[in-house]
């Protein structure tokens, strides 16, 4: 960067030498001075410097190539589908709607059908018993044991084993 | 000896390509020479967008849409003109659609607002702070129409010349000036109401 006193020997109104801009942006001793020889320089003495945005460069980036990224996804997956899927899927869509128009128009033509009554059917399912567990052996079991109140009281044991199964 | 091994080591300009070539990598599917792109252009696209708009958060969404945008239209580069020119032009259309959406946001929540100085600030003393300017800047540029405060910042801040920013905007470099001279006018004019004690600069230069 040039110095003060060449800053001041070589500003002229209306400059674009970068030299002078470049001091004229960073010095505060010289910004009143230049301001005297050209008041435009008040406004352009901002500018020049670096700006980051707020959270860094780095988060910026990481952002825009995060939202490119998900938009390439996207555009990928568009053109994933060949051309004969397409038409594959336009036909379907054709053939669906041409379907539903008839159906339409046979039931407007068709006479009313009698209301179909239902009855409620109970299936009974006979009750099983479990088999009983008398031995068990586990090295991952959990086992739990709930407290009681008295003695009294019947014992509740729970256990907690993967290896079990799911309907015991 | 020491020349000669010097000169075998590639040195930063050698190694880091230009804004063509990296343009040329991301269209042959590169995604990283984009993010290398991003990079080299995150704080002067930032800082063009901060200075148009005037607001930090605002600035950083629209400038992640310019990169978007960038992205989507890579394609239709044509690597005969400056890159940058290119950027620039994106950059002032997204951001001057921005600020003609905000204006006329806020012109229908409150178009009376003013911040005036009173005479008793004006008269005290004049030192010029350069924290200050750049308030100043946002609070009078208020009244420049969106193309006119672009021109402004790529004219007075980004150093553009007036035929550069007459390519970026697609324009003649006569309305360019127009442009400038009109935004010129404004601010000076809105400067002397809103912050007396700056606007004597211009009296006594006058």
């Amino acid at each position: 960067m040039i110095s003060c006193q060449t800053f001041r020997a070589t500003v002229r109104p209306g400059t674009d030498d970068s030299n002078v801009l470049e001091h004229l942006r960073s010095c505060d001793a010289c910004l009143d001075h230049a301001v005297s020889i050209d008041p435009d320089f008040f406004f352009r003495s901002i500018g020049g410097s670096e700006m980051v945005p707020p959270g860094g460069v780095d988060n910026f980036v990481s952002d825009v190539m995060a939202q490119v990224r998900m938009r390439q996804t996207e555009g990928s997956s568009m053109r994933r589908l060949p051309l004969n899927q397409y038409l594959r899927a336009a036909a379907a869509l054709l053939f669906v709607i041409a379907g539903t128009t008839g159906v339409y128009r046979f039931s407007s033509v068709a006479p009313a059908i009698a209301p179909i009554t239902t009855a409620a059917v109970q299936i009974h399912k006979p009750l099983t018993t479990k088999a009983v567990v008398e031995t068990y052996q586990s090295q991952n079991a959990t086992i739990v044991e709930m407290p009681t109140a008295s003695a009294a009281d019947a014992k509740v044991v729970m256990i907690y084993d993967d290896s079990l199964p799911a309907d015991l | 000896m020491a020349t000669a091994l010097r000169l075998m080591i590639p040195t930063n300009e050698s190694v880091e390509l230009d804004d063509r070539q990296l343009v040329e990598n991301v269209r042959s599917g590169k995604p990283e020479a984009f993010e290398q792109l991003v990079r080299r252009k995150t704080s002067k696209v930032y800082a063009l967008c901060y200075r148009i708009i005037g607001n930090s958060e605002d600035a950083k969404d629209i400038s992640q849409l310019v990169f978007i945008k960038l992205w989507e239209n890579i394609e239709k580069y044509d690597p005969k003109y400056a890159f940058d020119t290119w950027l620039y032009r994106m950059v002032t259309n997204v951001g001057i659609d921005f600020i003609r959406s905000r204006q006329s946001r806020d012109n229908a929540v409150n178009s009376t607002l003013r911040l005036v100085k009173t005479s008793a600030d004006a008269e005290q003393g004049l030192i010029v702070q350069r924290k200050e300017i750049e308030h100043v800047f946002q609070t009078c540029s208020t009244v420049l129409s969106p193309k006119q405060k672009t021109i402004f910042v790529m004219r007075e801040m980004d150093d553009l010349a007036s035929s550069e920013i007459a390519r970026v905007l697609g324009c003649r470099e006569s309305t360019v000036r127009n442009h400038l001279f009109n935004a010129r006018k404004l601010l000076q004019e809105e400067l002397k109401k809103r912050f007396p004690e700056y606007s004597k600069l211009w009296k006594e230069n006058a």
